[in-house]
């Protein structure tokens, strides 16, 4: 069971004004979360993983001045996690198996794309169902005009139309959302 | 080491930080740097000796204005990639008002002057060891600036070691205003500029073997 932000932070914060107990909380709590970090980066080399988490806790011992508790506690971490892979690449000089890339890449990018995903379905929610349909068919499925038309049973100079009229009324939306 | 024995050890004895802990430790660096720099300009150059009649005068607040903001901002900088995530920098497009305000200055200046004496103005009489003196002196500042660091963590060292010369580099410009005589804007503006665009040229340079930790 991995802790979260909030509790973390908390135990941060405690330990920070001296509290011993709750800093020794705070480095247990980042254990499995460091483990897995590494553990999904460095394809099975169990002892570089444990090496590399004992740096970052010596690193969230020694550096923590370098925290500011306006700011969220585990983006401050995964920088000294992702430091100090790159540093330990750096040293040894290897380079990341290639066979991993996609899994670091997909992981990276997670958040991310999940998060324009959602923002154009929310997006596309707002206009009518035909030119959304239209735009999901021929915008982001990738189909041409004819294949768009094939299957949602419509006219292809319709389909078009749909698609234009839809774009605009997008662009409108965005633009008053910005306002 | 067991891991958990490692947490045990490192949990044996917290201190509780200070408020803006950062910032302290940055200061407290700057001002030992600080202090071994103003020592070297009063024994090696020494102080000018109508500093008290110069400081009543308007081309030594403007000296000092230009190298102190320029100073501010690399400080701030380096506080900023000190931390792991740092952010972005591009507000540091605002030391280029300091230096668009002395080149003003600078054009005024000379628009007033007649053109022979133009060579005068921005060679002075000192344009020979000027720069130099400004990057000699930036070094205990920039030595201060690297004991700092031993408690940051910077992620970007080529960029942090930059921004620690520039703050050197400015901060000893402030300084050297105390023995400097020079009062041409152009002359300011030329050879106090190179000096501490030396000194942040050699941090960039230096950073990432002496910045890593």
């Amino acid at each position: 069971m991995q802790a979260s932000e909030d509790q973390l932070k908390a135990w941060m914060t405690r330990g920070l004004d001296g509290d011993a107990a709750a800093h020794q909380l705070l480095l247990r709590g980042l254990l499995p979360v460091l483990r897995q970090f590494y553990r999904r980066r460095m394809s099975g080399r169990e002892d570089d993983v444990e090496d590399l988490v004992q740096e970052t806790l010596i690193a969230v011992h020694q550096r923590r001045i370098t925290y500011d508790p306006a700011r969220p506690l585990m983006a401050w971490v995964f920088a000294i996690a992702r430091y100090k892979m790159i540093d330990s690449f750096r040293r040894t000089g290897r380079t990341c198996a290639i066979e991993g890339l996609e899994d670091i890449l997909v992981v990276e990018g997670f958040e991310d794309a999940s998060n324009a995903r959602s923002d154009v379905s929310r997006l596309l929610d707002t206009i009518p169902a035909k030119q959304a349909a239209a735009i999901r068919a021929t915008r982001i499925d990738g189909l041409s005009t004819a294949e768009a038309a094939a299957r949602h049973a419509m006219g292809e100079s319709d389909v078009k139309v749909s698609v234009h009229r839809g774009l605009k009324a997008l662009a409108a939306r965005v633009r008053d959302t910005l306002k | 080491m067991n891991t958990d024995d490692l947490i045990d050890s490192l949990t044996k004895d917290v201190k509780p930080m200070p408020r803006h802990a950062l910032r302290r430790r940055l200061i407290a660096g700057l001002i030992l740097g600080g202090g071994g720099t103003l020592l070297a300009v009063g024994v090696w150059l020494g102080f000018r000796p109508d500093l008290w009649i110069a400081m009543h005068g308007g081309a030594f607040w403007m000296k000092w204005l230009y190298t102190a903001s320029l100073a501010l901002c690399a400080t701030l900088a380096t506080a900023r990639l000190g931390r792991p995530d740092g952010g972005a920098l591009g507000w540091l497009w605002i030391m280029a008002l300091p230096v668009a305000g002395l080149a003003a200055i600078s054009i005024a200046e000379m628009a007033k002057t007649p053109s022979s004496e133009w060579m005068a103005m921005w060679l002075g009489a000192s344009w020979k060891i000027c720069s130099r003196n400004v990057f000699l002196l930036a070094i205990p500042i920039f030595g201060g600036l690297l004991w700092s660091f031993r408690r940051l963590a910077p992620t970007r060292l080529r960029a942090a070691g930059a921004t620690a010369g520039l703050t050197a580099g400015a901060w000893a410009a402030t300084l050297y205003c105390l023995h400097c005589p020079e009062v041409s804007a152009i002359f300011v503006l030329t050879w106090y500029s190179l000096g501490i665009a030396l000194a942040a040229l050699t941090g960039a340079m230096l950073g990432p073997k002496l910045l890593r930790w």
